[in-house]
């Protein structure tokens, strides 16, 4: 497989993964192994650095290989995703962030508004910014112009499962972008992010389909090969899709011929 | 009294979960169980975040006769000084705890809103999530705790049933009851960035206040989309003055409620408070509730001091130590989370100072 690229960083693996959701810190843990993943997101609200039982960062900090990508979930505003990733960054030293802006509380869906705003002040202080945003391609071409590394449009909404649901303006970010383009949130199975990576997405990001799998371990393996799978395929040039079926005898063989 | 607002009485909005609080029979039960644990997995995973609540003052001016620090009550008086707050609260973070609900009664020279202000301010500075359960304040009163660092309130109408409200609250400012209705709507609107709701349970006729809950959950999600919105399940409990609750609301009435709640409002949070026994506790983790208390005390000083601290508000059921608990959570395959918040999104500026 190619490297994923992200900033100046370099990743052989293509499958991103969240961390909240799970039923304990060890189940967390193996998982991240299981899916043989390089970059993972932890929410900034889950760092807890005077309890180390309930603490996310730590013991994920301490897995070699792993980079550890924050995110400002909890965030309703710019001012207060700006202000968390500048806490996230001191204490993870981490460059990157995922910018996560919810102001609704209940459905989490993010705003474009305030996600725009809060980008275009983190790119231009060199982080390396990752939005989570709606499905618009519009929005996501204006991330690109601010300096983001990527866009993380939504398959469907956070914790749905609905799989892929905005499949339709998913492609049409991928056909215009210049960036990576990594599904978030909805995916439910390894072949919703098998089809995501054949659609020519540049990586997935998933967190409850593994977190509360029966096993996560096993499950996170799954999806690390459908993602790898997915990739490959699109490499490999899938076969056109057709409508209707090609006659033996071509409909325009008269064309040309002798009158 | 005004009239009611038009909320209130639009049973459009809790028309989907009547049916359900009406079946009475084990396999709508069970049915609704499998429901409701589905759709708790999907959207919060194994997580069940963990509070604790902190009775700063009983000293109260209204006369609720279901509450053992009602104003007529022979129990002696105490409000925690601000040294005695933090020993308390280091005494509760030894513990692991990181999210505190602040408990006051009405207000009172002894414990009124300045006390209350410097109390979550000093919180604040300790805890990386402070919410209060204290008398119904102004906007601006609001506003000056959010800026404070306080993002959350609860707030029990404790019956949403007009003349049976009028008949348990005696005396006191809580007599009001449309102001008490409104008192989430003031928080949020004073920057208080979620509102935990619920009526006690055993007050008035058990299925009128639970569809009353739903439309006023239902009517905030909907005027403030920005703001959390939490329901909370509390049974009256035994307490000083040895009240008798006119209805009786038992386990599987309960259940029901809570997983009725969970299927027709996926999204939010669904609170159990130690009042409840360590059985039933166990049993709804994951089933609908997302959100429990831990390791409470009900007296004023009681974290520091267990055994002398005196008269509770009410009596706990659950009194297993948080430990203990999260061990229980863990067999159960879930996980205690005791940080769910960073004090990082505290004290939001109002909208014209952003930049
Ligand atoms: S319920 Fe609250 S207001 Fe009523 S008597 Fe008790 S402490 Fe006072």
């Amino acid at each position: 497989m190619n490297a994923l690229r992200l900033g100046s960083y370099t990743f052989s693996s293509r499958l991103i993964l969240g961390t909240g959701k799970f039923s304990s810190v060890s189940a967390m843990i193996e998982a991240v192994r299981a899916s043989g993943s390089q970059l993972v997101t932890v929410a900034l609200r889950r760092f807890n650095r005077e309890q180390a039982e309930d603490d996310l960062f730590g013991p994920l900090s301490e897995i070699e290989g792993l980079t550890l990508m924050p995110n400002t979930s909890g965030a309703a505003t710019a001012k207060e995703a700006v202000k968390a990733a500048h806490i996230s960054r001191e204490l993870s030293g981490s460059p990157f962030i995922k910018v996560e802006i919810h102001p609704n509380p209940h459905h989490l869906m993010p705003d474009p508004i305030e996600t725009y705003e809060a980008c275009k002040i983190l790119a231009a202080e060199e982080f390396i910014v990752m939005p989570y945003i709606p499905a618009d391609p519009v929005l996501a071409k204006r991330l690109e112009e601010v300096g983001c590394s990527s866009v993380m449009p939504l398959g469907s909404a956070i914790g749905s499962g609905q799989g892929l649901s905005t499949s339709a303006m998913v492609q049409l970010i991928i056909r215009e972008s210049s960036i990576p383009v990594i599904v978030d949130a909805g995916l439910r199975s390894p072949s919703e992010a098998c089809a995501a990576m054949e659609m020519g997405c540049e990586a997935v990001l998933v967190n409850s389909a593994i977190a509360v799998a029966r096993d996560p371990a096993a499950m996170a393996g799954a999806f690390a090969r459908a993602v790898e799978a997915g990739y490959d395929a699109r490499n490999a040039g899938l076969m056109q899709r057709s409508g209707s079926a090609v006659a033996t005898s071509p409909l325009t063989s008269f064309l040309g011929a002798g009158s | 009294m005004n009239a009611l607002p038009a909320w209130l009485t639009d049973s459009r909005l809790s028309e989907d979960i009547e049916p359900l609080l009406r079946q009475t029979d084990d396999e709508s039960l069970e049915r609704l169980a499998a429901e409701a644990q589905a759709v708790t997995l999907r959207r919060f995973g194994r997580i069940i975040s963990l509070y604790a609540p902190l009775y700063l003052s009983n000293f109260c001016s209204s006369g609720c006769v279901y509450c053992g620090f009602a104003s007529d009550r022979t129990s002696p008086r105490r409000k925690l000084e601000f040294d005695e707050i933090e020993r308390e609260l280091r005494a509760m973070k030894k513990i692991g705890i990181g999210d505190v609900l602040l408990l006051t009664g009405e207000r009172t020279n002894a414990a009124g809103f300045d006390y209350l202000r410097r109390s979550v301010e000093l919180t604040a500075r300790i805890m990386p999530r402070v919410a209060i359960e204290a008398f119904p304040m102004s906007v601006a009163e609001y506003r000056a705790l959010a800026e404070c660092g306080c993002t959350g309130l609860t707030i029990y109408q404790e019956t949403y049933d007009p003349e049976n409200y009028a008949k348990l609250h005696r005396w006191g400012p809580k007599q009001d009851f449309l102001e008490r209705l409104e008192t989430p709507e003031r928080a949020i609107t004073g920057g208080i960035r979620s509102v935990g709701i619920g009526a006690l349970l055993g007050l008035s006729e058990p299925i009128g206040e639970a569809l009353a809950v739903a439309r006023h959950a239902r009517h905030l999600c909907r005027t403030y989309w920005k703001a959390g919105v939490s329901v909370s399940f509390p049974r009256i409990r035994p307490q000083e003055g040895s009240f008798q609750p006119a209805y009786v609301v038992n386990d599987r009435f309960l259940a029901r409620m809570i997983m009725a709640f969970r299927t027709a409002m996926p999204d939010i949070d669904l609170v159990l408070s130690t009042r409840e026994s360590s059985n039933f506790r166990d049993g709804m983790a994951g089933l609908g509730i997302t959100r429990m208390s831990i390791a409470s005390r009900t007296t004023v000083g009681g974290y520091v001091e267990a055994e002398t601290a005196g008269a509770s508000q009410f009596e706990v059921s659950d009194d297993r130590s948080a430990e203990e608990f999260c061990a229980a959570l863990r067999a159960k395959n879930l996980e205690p989370v005791f940080k769910n918040w960073d004090a990082a999104y505290n004290n939001p500026l109002p909208e014209k100072e952003r930049a």
